[in-house]
């Protein structure tokens, strides 16, 4: 990773009518990083991310691609990549015809288009679909063939809008692999996303956008530790589903109910303060069917986040 | 760039049998059907189905209704029961064009023979009345004489005794079959082009039904743009150097080479079925073919570029397909619409396509007389591309 930016946002601002939806964001992407933007619906990433693309003109600030405006310059943009959220492919073409179109499409001399193509194809693992047509692959080749479509002119900046949606496990992880790859070629990469696990396993830094305004930002480690020093995150999984009087008994513990029957907190004495707890739980009548200690996620500093805010 | 675009279109129509045999075939296929239905209600082949009471029951009036039941370029039929109310019946219920009742002797004065018609069917009544008087010329011009002597007489102030044995002496010669002295026909019939025979509404039909086929088939490829905006590879393509003006330029090209394609199959069809001369007047008729197309893929595009949803593209370019056929004359010819249709036809590429084929391959009126259609066509085609690329740049 170098120092120099390949992606410079001063002060972003911008509205929709009377709506302001971007409130002065700065954002710096080098190469060879892998940056993650996160932030609830209506945080302004989209908007952001369309200013990058040079798709409009922002309301004030600025957007430097490798020092040059987007939108005023659309040269600039031959440095970007931009793979959607949709599956932005040809169902009915198979995957090096997608290819060898987009590569038209984005400018790629038909001399070159071959080798950019199959490096492509490498990059992104799907040298052995290529002859497939997209409709028939599965979700993750999707995916993988849609940022295979974006990379084929070398751009400098890939910017990646919610990757993995609608892909299991498996196939994340084989993305997360292609999007490793890609960084380590010296793209920078910029993740809109909305899955913090994936963001905190990727990321090299993350940036926190809420309300039009970057509330945090750094790399995800850091950020975590700092928020939450040697806290650790006591996960209790419930056996059945407590009555009233045992959601009281599990508030009083301060836990705080997560999804269905798992409930959670934090705590700086992580293992004995479990271990107490269980006995205590017990005591009371309520049976853990599973107790969990583990380090702060993305997921707990986002909740913190919003929690800062909505004190606020 | 262009080109990529064009190759995603046609592989598109390739790779869907379905679509293809349809773009390809259902073409020529309707103008088939379109040729046999309306050549024969704009004039080439019309035959009344007629129901006939003779409620006179003269000798004249034998005479008539066997010589109606004997004419071949009508299908005559006896009312059975043999009564004008019958005859109305039958009428009324659709199971005849039009209707003829003979309720006097046809040599009497006034008016001895009653055409019933249903007003749906206006044309009906006048050309069975044309048909009566031109069966009466040929096949009861005794009785014609007779009815021309009694209505002359008061004008004449009476005929002399030598005048009426004369008459006498002709009309028994008329009724032997013979023909009248000096009885000239009124009206002699001369085809515009003599040699052409039965191709008219051919070529008419098969230039309305290429420019119908041209633009529902460029309507449907230039729906693709919603599909892009919706699939996302309009913002992938927009986030790019170039943005969306090659896009729109390939889906323009492949469009175009589309509708010349459906033309083509449709005039091949014309020539070898019915003898268009296309390949006789193959150098206008490409070019009509061309800017036809063009004129088509550019007022497609133009149109949908706009639209935000796909929805919204499909009702308005079935609306528009649907009222630009009907007033065109891509369904039912203009000179039998009112007036001021026919004036607001000339608002329609249909109009102008219909217009520039007719004059190539039936009135061999030469190319002055089509220029003004490729102009017409050539604009409004790219007038609707401009349109299309504007489109793609403000919709974001």
């Amino acid at each position: 990773m170098t120092d120099r930016p390949i992606l410079n946002v001063w002060n972003a601002e911008h509205a929709y009518g009377t709506r302001k939806v971007l409130r002065g964001v700065d954002l710096q992407v080098r190469p060879g990083e892998i940056y993650a933007l996160l932030g609830p619906n209506g945080a302004g990433k989209s908007t952001l991310i369309g200013a990058i693309c040079g798709r409009f003109k922002l309301g004030a600030g600025e957007v430097a691609l490798d020092g040059e405006d987007p939108f005023t310059t659309p040269n600039a943009r031959a440095r970007l990549g931009l793979v959607p959220q949709e599956i932005a492919l040809y169902g009915h073409m198979t995957v090096r015809e997608n290819l060898e179109v987009f590569g038209r499409l984005s400018g790629v001399r038909r001399r070159d288009l071959s080798s950019a193509v199959a490096l492509a194809l490498y990059l992104t693992r799907t040298a052995d679909r290529e002859h497939v047509p997209v409709r028939h692959l599965s979700g993750g080749y999707r995916r993988r063939v849609n940022i295979a479509a974006a990379i084929l002119h070398g751009p400098r900046l890939l910017i990646l809008d919610e990757p993995t949606v609608g892909v299991d496990v498996d196939a994340r992880e084989a993305l997360d692999t292609v999007i490793r790859n890609l960084r380590d070629t010296g793209v920078a990469v910029l993740i809109v996303t909305h899955d913090l696990e994936q963001a905190g396993a990727l990321a090299d830094r993350v940036g926190f956008l809420r309300e039009g305004r970057k509330v945090l930002e750094g790399a995800p480690r850091a950020l975590i530790e700092q928020a939450f020093g040697q806290e650790m995150e006591i996960l209790v999984q419930m056996h059945i589903e407590p009555d009233m009087d045992g959601e009281s008994i599990l508030a009083g513990e301060g836990l705080e109910r997560r999804k269905g029957n798992l409930w959670a907190r934090l705590d700086q004495d992580g293992y004995n303060a479990a271990a107490q707890l269980d006995r205590r739980l017990r005591s009371l009548g309520l049976i853990p069917r599973e107790i969990r200690v583990r380090a702060p996620s993305l997921q707990n500093l986002f909740s913190l986040v919003a929690d800062w805010r909505r004190a606020a | 760039m262009i080109l990529a675009m064009f190759r995603v279109m046609a592989l598109a129509l390739w790779r869907d049998r379905g679509a293809l045999v349809m773009t390809f075939v259902l073409p020529p296929l309707v103008f088939l059907i379109f040729s046999a239905v309306f050549a024969g209600t704009t004039g080439e082949d019309v035959r009344l189905k007629l129901v006939i009471a003779d409620d006179a029951n003269t000798p004249a009036s034998r005479r008539l209704v066997d010589a109606l039941m004997a004419d071949p370029d009508v299908r005559a039929e006896r009312a059975v029961p043999d009564t004008g109310e019958q005859v109305r019946r039958r009428v009324k219920s659709g199971r005849a064009d039009s209707g003829v009742i003979v309720r006097a002797d046809p040599t009497a004065p006034g008016s001895p023979i009653v055409v019933v018609s249903d007003p749906s069917r206006a044309v009906a009544a006048p050309l069975t009345m044309a048909r009566v008087q031109q069966v009466m010329a040929r096949a009861l011009p005794d009785v014609l004489l007779d009815r021309t002597l009694v209505e002359t007489a008061p004008a004449v102030g009476g005929f002399t005794p030598r005048q009426i044995a004369v008459a006498a002496r002709v009309r028994a010669r008329l009724a032997k079959g013979g023909s009248a002295p000096g009885g000239s026909p009124l009206f002699d019939r001369e085809d515009i082009t003599g040699a052409k025979k039965g191709g008219g509404t051919i070529a008419y039909y098969a230039g309305a039904v290429s420019i119908l086929f041209a633009l529902f088939s460029a309507m449907t490829g230039a729906l693709s743009l919603i599909d892009e905006r919706r699939s996302g590879v309009a913002d992938r393509i927009l986030a790019g150097t170039r943005g969306m003006g090659p896009v729109v330029t390939g889906k323009f090209l492949f469009l175009t080479a589309q509708g010349m394609v459906q033309a083509t199959a449709i005039f091949a069809t014309a020539q070898l079925i019915y003898g268009v001369p296309v390949l006789q007047h193959f150098g206008p008729w490409l070019a009509t073919t061309v800017l036809a197309s063009v004129c088509a893929a550019g007022l497609a595009l133009g149109i949908v570029a706009f639209c935000k949803t796909r929805d919204q593209a499909q009702m308005l370019s079935t609306f528009i397909i649907l009222i630009l056929a009907a007033i065109g004359g891509s369904m039912v010819p203009r000179f039998l619409m009112p007036p001021w249709l026919q004036t607001v036809g000339w608002g329609t590429p249909h109009a102008w396509t219909i217009e520039a084929y007719q004059s190539i391959l039936w009135r061999d009126a030469g190319l002055m007389a089509v220029y003004p259609a490729w102009a017409v066509l050539a604009a409004t085609g790219l007038v609707g591309l401009r349109l299309a690329h504007t489109a793609t740049r403000l919709i974001r």
